[in-house]
C-alpha cells in the first residue's frame, strides 16, 4: 500500500501546478483535506482496494468536505448534509478524496463553457476546451494532477471528454452504479462514469464504486464488479482470437474529420491484428438519437431542477421579494444560466398539454428502436462494437457557444449508449494534429468486463500519442 | 323546477404505516416542525425514492376492500406544480396506470335509500408539508413532517346526488377503511381529507358545469359547503348566468363558498412516468394473500347478524359501527344464546356503547364473559334490570364477578320464598282496604301492593316475585 | 448518422414555431423570469431546437418494443432514515421556531387557512 501521507502531499503538490498553469479543474480542493483523509487512514490501518489513491470528484456529486454548486449559482456555497453513496463507498475503498471538478452547469453540456465558475482547459491545448460535462475531472486526469476521477454520464459526458483529452472514460451499465447523492439532470439516463490515466485504473474505480444501492431503486441487482477479475494482473488478455468486434456504418458518416477516420481505421486494424474477428454491422435508428436525447433529458431536467427554488438551501437571489412565487422567478431566473435555462424550458415545453404525445412520448418509442438495435446486434453474435467517440477531436473555447445545436451534435456518437443503457469506454487510440483522439468500445448490457478486456489488449497495442496518418 | 345535483368526492387518505412513502423517516403525528425530515423528503439535491411495502399492502388491502380490480402493474408518475411544502416541486402519484381501477361502495342515501357509489380508481402519492400562512406576519411557514407521507385517492363516480349524500358517502367510506385498519381516517388530524365536485342540471339534460370545492374539515363541513354550492349555482343559473369551471373553497366560520384567489385556475401538471421508480408489479398470490386476510367487511357483517342473531338491520348498524364494537356484540350474544338477540343488542347498544370512549372501543372490563355473567344475573331475577345498571358502572373500574359487585353494592335481590312470603302476607295485613278493592275488581292496585311489599323489602325483593305472589295469595 | 443533418430541420410537417405567448407560458410554468431579450432569443433557439427534434416524426407511432423492466424494489416498513448530517438550520436560508420560512403567497390575500 502506498504511504498515504506522501501520496497526499504529493498530489497536492501536482493538483497545485496544474492549477496555477491554467486547467482550473478543480472548484474546491484542499492539502489541508488531503493530509487530514491521509492521517485518519493510516490511523484506522483499512486497506481498501483503493487505498491511498487520490480521486477527484465531479461537483454534481454530494461530498461531506467540500460545497456541491453543480458549477451553478443557485448551490453557490451550498454544502450538502449528506453524502453520496459512490463517495461513501470511495472513503470505505480507503480513498483519498482531493476535491470537487468544475463541469457544465447542472451537467449540460459539452466543454465547461456553461460552468457559472469560468470553464476549464485543455492540458494537451489550453486554447480548447476539456469536453463535457465533466471536463474539470478529466482535465484533473489529463494533467497528471490525479489518476483516477469520478464524472458523470447523461449524454456521454465523460466519454467525449476522455476523447478530448486523451484519457479513458467509462460509462457503466445504467443500474450499475449508485446515483444516490448525484445531483439528478436525466434521471433515466444519469450514471456516475469514472475517469482512469489508463483502463486499468479507470476500472479499478469502477469496481469500487458499483454496485446494488438500497436507497436507489435503479440500481441493478447484480453481483458487484471486481476489481481483480476488471484489472488484475491476468486481466488483460494477448490476443483477441474468437473475439468480434462490429463496426457500425452509421457511426462512420462523410463527417467524420480525416484525422478521427484515420486513428479509427488504425484501430480497426489493430484489433484485426489481435485475433478479432471485424465485423460490419448497422444500427439503423442511430439517426434518431440527439433528437431523442434532446427531448428526454431536458424532459427530465425540466422536473428534477424545480427543487431549486430558494426555499430549503441554497442562496435566495430576489432582492426583495413580494410574495413565493417572486423569489421562485427571480433565483431561478438569476441563479441559472442559458444552456440551463433552454433545457428547462424546452423540456417543459415537450412535456406540457398538448405536446406530450408528440414529444416525449414519441422520444420514449425511438428510445425502445434504438436500445433494440444495439440488442439485436449483441444478439447476432457481435461482442463489443468499435466507433470513433466524437465526429472531431477537441474544439477551441466559443467555437459552438452561437449554436446550441452544433454543440449538441459533439455527442453523436456517444448519447446513444445513454439512451440504451449500455456499457461504453473511450480510450485515446492517437493523435491527429497534437489533439487526441479517442476510440469508443460499447457492450450489451451489462457487459463491462467484455469491453473492459477488449479496451486493455487495444491499449497495450496501441501507442496512444503517435500521430496518425 | 326540479334540479338535480350531481357530486363526485376525491378523498386522501393517510395510510397507517411507520415509515413514509418514499424514505425511512417516521410517519408519526405531531411531533415538533422539521424533526422528521431526511435528504428524500426534503428534495435535498441528489436525492432518490424507495417505495414502502407495507403502504402498497394497506393501499392494495382498500383497493380489495373496495371491490375494486387490482393491477397487477401500476406506474408511478410525476405530478409537476410549485408550491412551498412541494419539496422536489413534483409530487410522486400514479397518473395512466394507477393501482386500482373500477370499485363501488354501497351507502344509504338519506333521499334514496340504498345507493352503490362507483370508485373511479384509487392510487398512491406521497403527501406534501404543511403550510401555515397565519403562524409569522408576510411569511409562510412550512413543516416537512408531512412531506412524503404515504396516502392513496379515492375518486368516486359522480354517483352522489344531494350533499347529504356525500357526508353518507363519506362515513360509509371510513367504517370500511377504519375495518381494514388501512387508516385512522381522522379529519381533525389530516389523515383523511376531501375534495368535491359539484355541478347542477335539470334532470334528462346533461351534467352541468361542475365547480370544485376545498377546505372542508369535517363531515358536516362538507355537508355544509355543498348545500351552499349547490344553491349557489341554481341560484346563479336560474338568475339567468353561467356556471365557470373553477376551484372553491370553503370558508366554515360563515359556511360560505368562494372562489379561490389562485389566478391560475387549470393546472398543467406535465405528468410523465417517474424516472427513479421502476413500474410497480403486484404478484398475484400476494394479491391473494392480501385479500385472505380481509376482515369480514362492514356490510357483510351487518347483514349476517341480521340473519343470525334476529335483529333488524338499523340495529345491525349500530353494533357494526366499528370491528371491535362488533365483535364484542358477538361474543356478548354468542354466550347467552342467539335466541336472546334483540335483548343483547338491547345491552349492548344501550348500556355497553355508553360507555365507550369513542363510540369505536369498548373498555376490556366490559368483557363478553362479564357482559354474558351480568344478563344471567338478571335473567334469573338474581338483579333487577335497573340495578345492573348500577352493577355495570361498577364493573368498570372493579375486578370480580358480577355477581359479587352486586352482593357488595346491596343490590342482590331476595328470592327465599318464605321471606317474600312473610313480605306479602304483612303488607297485605296492612292495608284491608285495598285489598278488599282489589278482590272488588280494581286489579290496578296490584301496582300498589307490589311497592308495598318492595318497601317491607327495603328494595331486595324481585318486584315480579312479589308480584305473583301477591296474586297467589289474593286469590286463594 | 444525421451529423451532416443537423440544423436543417426534418423533413414532413411544419416548422415548429414558439411563439412569446408559448415562452410566457411555459416560463410561468417553470417558475423562471425571463426578460424581454431573451425571451426573444429563446423563441428562435427553441423553434429551431424543435424542428431539429421534429425529425422523430419520421417514426411510427406504434409498434416500439416494450422495454424489459425489472420490477420496483420495496422498501421494509421500519423507521430507519438515511440521517441528515447537520440539522436544517444549519442550510435552511430562513428558519424561526423550527419552520422554513418563505414570502407569504400572494394568491392568499385576504386570509386563508393552515394547509
Amino acid at each position: 500500500m502506498t504511504d498515504a501521507r506522501a501520496a497526499a502531499r504529493a498530489a497536492a503538490g501536482r493538483i497545485s501546478d496544474a492549477e496555477r498553469r491554467g486547467t482550473a479543474a478543480f472548484l474546491a480542493w484542499s492539502e489541508g483535506a488531503l493530509l487530514e483523509q491521509a492521517e485518519a487512514l493510516v490511523r484506522s490501518g483499512a486497506t481498501g482496494d483503493l487505498a491511498g489513491e487520490v480521486v477527484a470528484v465531479k461537483d454534481v456529486i454530494a461530498d461531506r468536505q467540500f460545497p456541491t454548486t453543480c458549477g451553478s449559482r443557485i448551490l453557490e456555497g451550498y454544502h450538502s448534509p449528506f453524502e453520496a453513496t459512490v463517495v461513501r463507498r470511495l472513503r470505505e475503498a480507503g480513498a483519498l478524496i482531493a476535491g470537487k471538478t468544475n463541469c457544465d452547469e447542472f451537467a449540460m453540456g459539452s466543454s465547461t463553457e456553461h460552468s457559472a465558475y469560468g470553464p476549464s482547459r485543455n492540458p494537451v491545448d489550453p486554447t480548447r476546451v476539456p469536453g463535457g460535462s465533466s471536463g474539470g475531472s478529466a482535465a484533473a486526469v489529463a494533467s497528471g494532477a490525479v489518476d483516477m476521477a469520478l464524472g458523470t454520464e447523461t449524454g456521454g459526458s465523460v466519454r467525449q471528454p476522455a476523447a478530448f483529452c486523451g484519457i479513458v472514460g467509462i460509462k457503466p451499465t445504467y443500474g450499475r452504479v449508485s446515483r444516490y447523492g448525484l445531483v439528478a439532470f436525466g434521471s433515466s439516463l444519469d450514471q456516475v462514469a469514472p475517469f482512469g490515466k489508463d483502463v486499468r485504473s479507470a476500472a479499478r474505480l469502477l469496481a469500487a464504486i458499483s454496485g446494488r444501492d438500497d436507497l436507489d431503486a435503479t440500481t441493478l441487482d447484480r453481483v458487484p464488479l471486481s476489481a481483480d477479475a476488471l484489472a488484475g494482473p491476468d486481466a488483460a488478455p494477448r490476443s483477441l482470437r474468437g473475439s468480434v468486434i462490429g463496426v457500425p456504418r452509421e457511426y462512420f458518416p462523410d463527417g467524420l474529420a480525416p484525422g478521427v477516420r484515420a486513428a479509427c481505421e488504425t484501430a480497426v486494424a489493430t484489433l484485426r491484428g489481435l485475433g478479432a474477428e471485424i465485423r460490419d454491422v448497422s444500427l439503423p435508428h442511430s439517426r434518431y438519437a440527439i433528437p431523442t436525447y434532446y427531448i428526454v433529458a431536458p424532459a427530465e431536467a425540466s422536473s428534477n431542477l424545480a427543487r431549486y427554488d430558494g426555499v430549503r438551501y441554497g442562496p435566495r437571489l430576489a432582492d426583495h421579494p413580494a410574495d413565493v412565487r417572486e423569489l421562485y422567478r427571480v433565483t431561478r431566473g438569476r441563479g441559472f444560466g442559458p444552456e440551463v435555462r433552454r433545457r428547462i424550458l424546452l423540456g417543459t415545453y415537450v412535456l406540457s398539454a398538448g405536446y406530450y404525445d408528440a414529444y416525449y412520448r414519441q422520444a420514449q418509442r425511438a428510445r425502445a428502436l434504438i436500445r433494440r438495435d444495439f440488442a439485436d446486434a449483441f444478439a447476432s453474435g457481435v461482442d463489443a462494437l468499435f466507433t470513433p467517440t466524437t465526429p472531431t477531436t477537441a474544439f477551441k473555447f466559443g467555437e459552438h457557444l452561437a449554436d446550441p445545436i452544433a454543440m449538441y451534435l459533439s455527442d453523436v456518437f456517444v448519447c446513444t449508449a445513454n439512451l440504451a443503457g449500455v456499457p461504453a469506454l473511450s480510450l485515446p487510440i492517437g493523435r491527429s494534429e497534437g489533439l487526441p483522439v479517442g476510440g469508443q468500445l460499447i457492450g450489451a448490457m451489462e457487459a463491462e468486463a467484455t469491453i473492459i478486456r477488449i479496451a486493455l489488449a487495444l491499449e497495450a497495442a496501441t501507442d496512444a500519442r503517435a500521430e496518425v496518418r | 323546477m326540479a334540479w338535480e345535483t350531481v357530486v363526485g368526492l376525491e378523498v386522501h387518505l393517510q395510510l397507517l404505516t411507520r415509515s413514509k412513502m418514499f424514505c425511512g423517516c417516521s410517519a408519526a403525528y405531531g411531533d415538533p416542525p422539521n424533526r422528521n425530515v431526511c435528504p428524500v423528503c426534503l428534495g435535498l439535491p441528489g436525492a432518490l425514492p424507495t417505495p414502502n411495502a407495507h403502504a402498497v399492502r394497506l393501499a392494495v388491502r382498500a383497493a380489495l376492500a373496495l371491490g375494486c380490480a387490482v393491477h397487477p402493474r401500476s406506474v408511478f408518475a410525476r405530478k409537476n406544480y410549485f408550491y412551498p411544502d412541494l419539496p422536489k416541486g413534483y409530487q410522486i402519484s400514479q397518473f395512466e396506470e394507477p393501482l386500482a381501477t373500477g370499485g363501488a361502495l354501497d351507502i344509504v342515501s338519506p333521499e334514496r335509500g340504498a345507493v352503490r357509489v362507483g370508485i373511479t380508481r384509487l392510487h398512491i402519492e406521497e403527501d406534501a408539508g404543511k403550510s401555515f400562512h397565519d403562524r409569522v406576519p408576510g411569511m409562510t411557514a412550512v413543516d416537512f413532517n408531512r412531506s412524503g407521507v404515504p396516502l392513496i385517492e379515492i375518486v368516486s363516480e359522480p354517483d352522489l346526488r344531494s350533499p347529504a349524500e356525500a357526508r353518507a358517502y363519506l362515513t360509509a367510506l371510513k367504517q370500511v377503511m377504519r375495518y381494514v385498519e388501512v387508516s385512522d381516517c381522522n379529519m381533525e388530524e389530516g389523515s383523511l381529507r376531501v375534495d368535491a365536485n359539484l355541478s347542477v342540471h335539470r334532470p334528462g339534460t346533461p351534467f352541468g358545469t361542475r365547480t370544485e370545492v376545498k377546505n372542508m374539515n369535517s363531515f358536516s363541513g362538507v355537508e355544509r359547503a355543498l348545500t351552499f354550492e349547490q344553491g349557489r349555482q341554481i341560484a346563479a343559473i336560474e338568475a339567468g348566468g353561467t356556471i365557470e369551471q373553477r376551484t372553491m373553497t370553503f370558508h366554515a366560520p360563515t359556511g360560505e363558498v368562494r372562489p379561490m384567489r389562485s389566478k391560475e385556475q387549470s393546472h398543467d401538471y406535465r405528468y410523465f412516468p417517474e424516472p427513479d421508480l421502476p413500474p410497480l408489479v403486484l404478484l398475484p398470490s400476494w394479491v391473494d394473500e392480501i385479500r385472505a386476510e380481509l376482515p369480514e367487511l362492514p356490510e357483510d357483517k351487518r347483514q349476517r347478524f341480521v340473519r343470525t342473531w334476529r335483529i333488524s338491520s338499523t340495529e345491525a348498524a349500530v353494533v357494526t359501527a366499528s370491528a371491535a364494537v362488533a365483535d364484542h356484540f358477538e361474543a356478548f350474544v354468542k354466550a347467552v344464546g342467539a335466541e336472546q338477540g334483540k335483548d343483547v343488542w338491547n345491552w349492548e347498544a344501550n348500556d355497553v356503547l355508553t360507555h365507550s370512549p369513542d363510540g369505536e372501543s369498548i373498555p376490556a372490563s366490559l368483557s363478553p364473559a362479564r357482559m354474558a355473567e351480568l344478563f344471567a344475573l338478571v335473567k334469573d331475577g338474581t338483579v333487577s334490570r335497573q340495578a345492573s345498571r348500577k352493577v355495570l358502572a361498577e364493573m368498570l373500574a372493579h375486578e370480580g364477578s358480577p355477581a359479587a359487585i352486586a352482593a357488595r353494592l346491596g343490590v342482590v335481590q331476595e328470592r327465599d320464598e318464605g321471606q317474600l312470603a312473610a313480605w306479602v302476607t304483612d303488607a297485605l295485613a296492612a292495608h284491608p282496604a285495598e285489598v278488599a278493592r282489589y278482590r272488588a275488581g280494581e286489579t290496578k292496585l296490584m301496582g300498589f301492593l307490589v311497592g308495598q311489599v318492595m318497601k317491607r323489602s327495603g328494595g331486595k325483593a324481585d318486584p315480579k316475585a312479589a308480584g305473583a305472589a301477591l296474586g297467589k295469595a289474593l286469590a286463594g | 448518422m444525421g451529423v451532416a443533418k443537423g440544423a436543417d430541420g426534418a423533413g414532413g410537417g411544419e416548422a415548429a414555431r414558439v411563439t412569446r405567448q408559448d415562452i410566457r407560458r411555459i416560463a410561468e410554468l417553470a417558475e423562471l423570469a425571463v426578460d424581454e431579450a431573451t425571451a426573444r432569443e429563446l423563441e428562435g433557439q427553441l423553434s429551431r431546437i424543435l424542428d431539429y427534434v421534429a425529425q422523430l416524426q419520421e417514426l411510427p407511432r406504434d409498434g416500439a418494443p416494450e422495454p424489459d423492466e425489472p420490477a420496483v424494489r420495496l422498501r421494509r416498513d421500519e423507521v430507519r432514515p438515511d440521517p441528515l448530517l447537520v440539522p436544517p438550520d444549519a442550510f435552511a436560508p430562513a428558519l424561526r421556531q423550527g419552520l422554513f420560512l418563505v414570502p407569504r403567497l400572494a394568491e392568499l390575500a385576504g386570509g386563508a387557512s393552515d394547509e
